[in-house]
């Protein structure tokens, strides 16, 4: 189960199409029968998922024609809501959440969309906890890991200091741990941290915890869990396949944060 | 987000089931800008009128809307419709056109929307005083009421706008807290002080700025100079609102030492008026938007008066109010001669693709929208000099 924002009231369930753009609903979708223009895919009776509305005011109305049609999405989940498709969810009773990254959503995923309590629910997939840290040294540089072609989570893939936390335990409290696990570095209070992100790995889908410390001049001493370590700049961190997925937004979000 | 018990009851169908949808709207659209609370309006201005821009998703929720039994609860102005109501042939109007059009205007009315049907509301048919909370639609008529009268209001859009008047509560973020309205950027202006030198003025700061509270300085604009550039501003860019030294309400209340001064004089408005300017000769001729108010009525009537319209093959259309148009007789007498006195409409909003390829107007803000909206080629150019291929 995935947190995201209520935006629009109402529950419903079905499969995704998904568009990793924006997308307006004037011109992007025929209303009397909820086929997507230039694209073969229906959205009627759909979750459908983009990143966020664009164009024509009149796109509300749009998505009004669709639900007279009986052609409506049943729900729809963006990353960030704006004023076109919130009015026309709302108007026509469409279930809206926003706030959760569409990277985590797969074209046929079947999913619950509560606008309600603003979650979105995979269903056959499973929510793991975990903590995600970001360390700050002095020179401004972050601590990335390089994880092992055997780690069961994104092998091969650099990271921050992450690991699983632990039944009833906090988030606050299990990254201090990780971070002492695997760095041996000490630190208390987080300097910044985010509510959670979603990352989809397979049917696990990641509920990533991010925390930034500022950790001075320490060094770290690293356990087996992972096979490397280097300190880079944060207009460094890059957002590709060698780094695990949304690091690089993450670790800019907590510095502006703290500015 | 804070409702008060009474928001709650609303939002829970306690006053029926249009006045909760209302309420959803208001607070969805307050939860994605970050809104605490609710904030009571004083009036409303709706867009949304047209035929042409709602097509029969917006003629549907319109009755459906009616059907639940909204009413609005602050007093409410509509945005011009696609045609006027009774002249509607002479703008090349369909039956089918007309009738949907009629029906959206009847429908307005039953919600208890004064359907004056103009994007100058505040020149008299709606006039809110400083520091009045709205939920004001129609961009050109916002940034006017913010920045010239000093009333409160975000860009509504049409639905929200109509949501908040049936609630009579709009949602609390953006430019109705007072810190949210001071200046974002210095504009050094350097303009001839023309109506049609304010719209590229206009035209140029959207282009350079996008969005923001520009602070001008050394201009000294009269209503209908503001009415231009606040409708050029809010269409080539996002400007919601402005501050003019000595001149707006709350000009005065900032300290804008340290803050970036961007210039505008002749290159910048060479640039703006070259954006515009894309067609050679015009099929139409079509002034007023924002609509044309009582003053540049009598100026275009004693511009007209004694002269002749020798090419009988160029229309020429002027776009005012009801209102305005019952007040300037003896003028519109002079301008008819010429070509309609069309009220409650424009060639925006009107459905003037398919009739003409190329239209000629004084106003920024129709060289924006005139070709994606309409599909034309735009002349832009002030008001004489458009007029010197018909006179």
């Amino acid at each position: 189960m995935m947190q995201g924002r209520a935006i629009s009231p109402g529950r419903a369930e079905g499969e995704v199409v998904k568009i990793d753009g924006t997308f307006s609903f004037l011109g992007g979708v025929n209303a009397s029968t909820g086929e997507l223009n230039n694209d073969g895919r229906n959205i009627a009776g759909k979750v459908f998922v983009f990143y966020a509305g664009k164009g024509s005011t009149v796109g509300s109305f749009v998505m009004y024609d669709l639900m007279i049609h009986g052609k409506a999405p049943a729900a729809v989940v963006n990353r960030t809501a704006e004023t076109i498709v919130t009015t026309g969810a709302v108007i026509s009773s469409i279930p809206m959440v926003d706030g959760i990254d569409i990277d985590v959503f797969m074209e046929g995923d079947r999913v619950v969309v509560d606008g309600d309590k603003g979650t979105v629910e995979i269903k056959g997939t499973k929510t793991i906890g975990v903590v995600s840290s970001a360390l700050l040294n002095d020179d401004g540089r972050v601590l990335m890991l390089q994880r092992p072609d055997s780690a069961r989570s994104f092998p091969g893939r650099k990271s921050l200091v992450a690991g699983k936390i632990e039944a009833g335990e906090k988030p606050e409290d299990a990254a201090p741990r990780e971070i002492m696990e695997e760095t041996q570095i000490k630190v208390s209070k987080a300097d910044a941290s985010l509510p959670p992100i979603y990352v989809r790995e397979g049917d696990i889908v990641w509920e990533v915890y991010p925390f930034l410390f500022r950790i001075g001049s320490q060094a770290p001493v690293l356990n087996k869990e992972n096979v490397g370590c280097e300190w880079i700049s944060p207009s460094e961190i890059k957002k590709d396949a060698s780094i695990v997925p949304q690091t690089n937004d993450v670790v800019k979000r907590m510095l502006e944060s703290m500015k | 987000m804070y409702l008060t018990r009474d928001e709650e009851g609303v939002l829970a169908g306690e006053e029926g089931e249009s006045s909760r949808k209302a309420m959803e709207l208001v607070v969805a659209l307050g939860k994605i800008y970050g809104a605490e609370d609710l904030i009571d309006i004083t009036s409303a201005h709706l867009s949304g009128a047209s035929y042409k821009t709602i097509g029969d998703g917006g003629l549907k929720y319109l009755e459906d809307v009616v059907k639940g039994g909204a009413r609005v609860s602050v007093p409410s102005t509509l945005n011009p419709i696609g045609m006027d109501r009774d002249r509607w042939k002479e703008m090349h109007i369909s039956p089918a056109f007309a009738e949907k059009q009629l029906k959206i205007i009847e429908l307005y009315k039953k919600i208890g929307v004064a359907a004056t049907c103009s994007c100058t509301p505040y020149l008299g048919d709606n006039v809110p005083s400083m520091g009045d909370h709205v939920a004001w639609a129609e961009s050109s008529a916002l940034s006017f009421v913010n920045s010239y009268i000093g009333a409160r209001t975000n860009r509504e859009g049409g639905p929200g706008a109509l949501a908040s008047a049936i609630i009579g509560k709009t949602a609390n973020y953006g430019l109705h807290i007072m810190e949210n309205r001071k200046p974002s950027v210095i504009v050094d202006a350097d303009i001839d002080g023309s109506v049609f030198s304010y719209s590229m003025l206009g035209q140029a700061v959207g282009m350079a700025i996008g969005g923001g509270i520009p602070y001008f300085r050394n201009i000294a604009p009269t209503v209908d100079d503001a009415k231009t550039m606040s409708a050029a501003m809010a269409a080539s860019g996002s400007v919601a609102m402005y501050h003019v030294e000595d001149v707006t309400p709350e000009a005065g209340n900032y300290d804008i030492s340290g803050l970036e001064v961007i210039h505008i004089g002749e290159k910048e408005l060479k640039e703006a008026y070259d954006k515009l300017n894309t067609a050679d000769d015009v099929q139409l001729i079509a002034l007023g938007c924002p609509h044309l108010s009582r003053k540049e009525m009598k100026d275009i009537a004693a511009f007209l008066k004694g002269k002749k319209k020798k090419n009988k093959d160029i229309e020429i259309w002027f776009c005012t109010s009801s209102k305005v148009r019952e007040e300037c007789a003896e003028e519109v007498k002079i301008m008819e001669e010429f070509g309609p006195v069309l009220a409650d409409t424009c060639m925006v909003v009107a459905p003037i693709e398919g009739v003409f390829k190329r239209t000629g107007t004084n106003s920024a803000k129709a060289g924006n929208y005139l070709p994606t909206l309409c599909s034309q080629e735009v002349a832009c150019m002030d008001i004489s000099k458009l007029m010197e291929v018909v006179i």
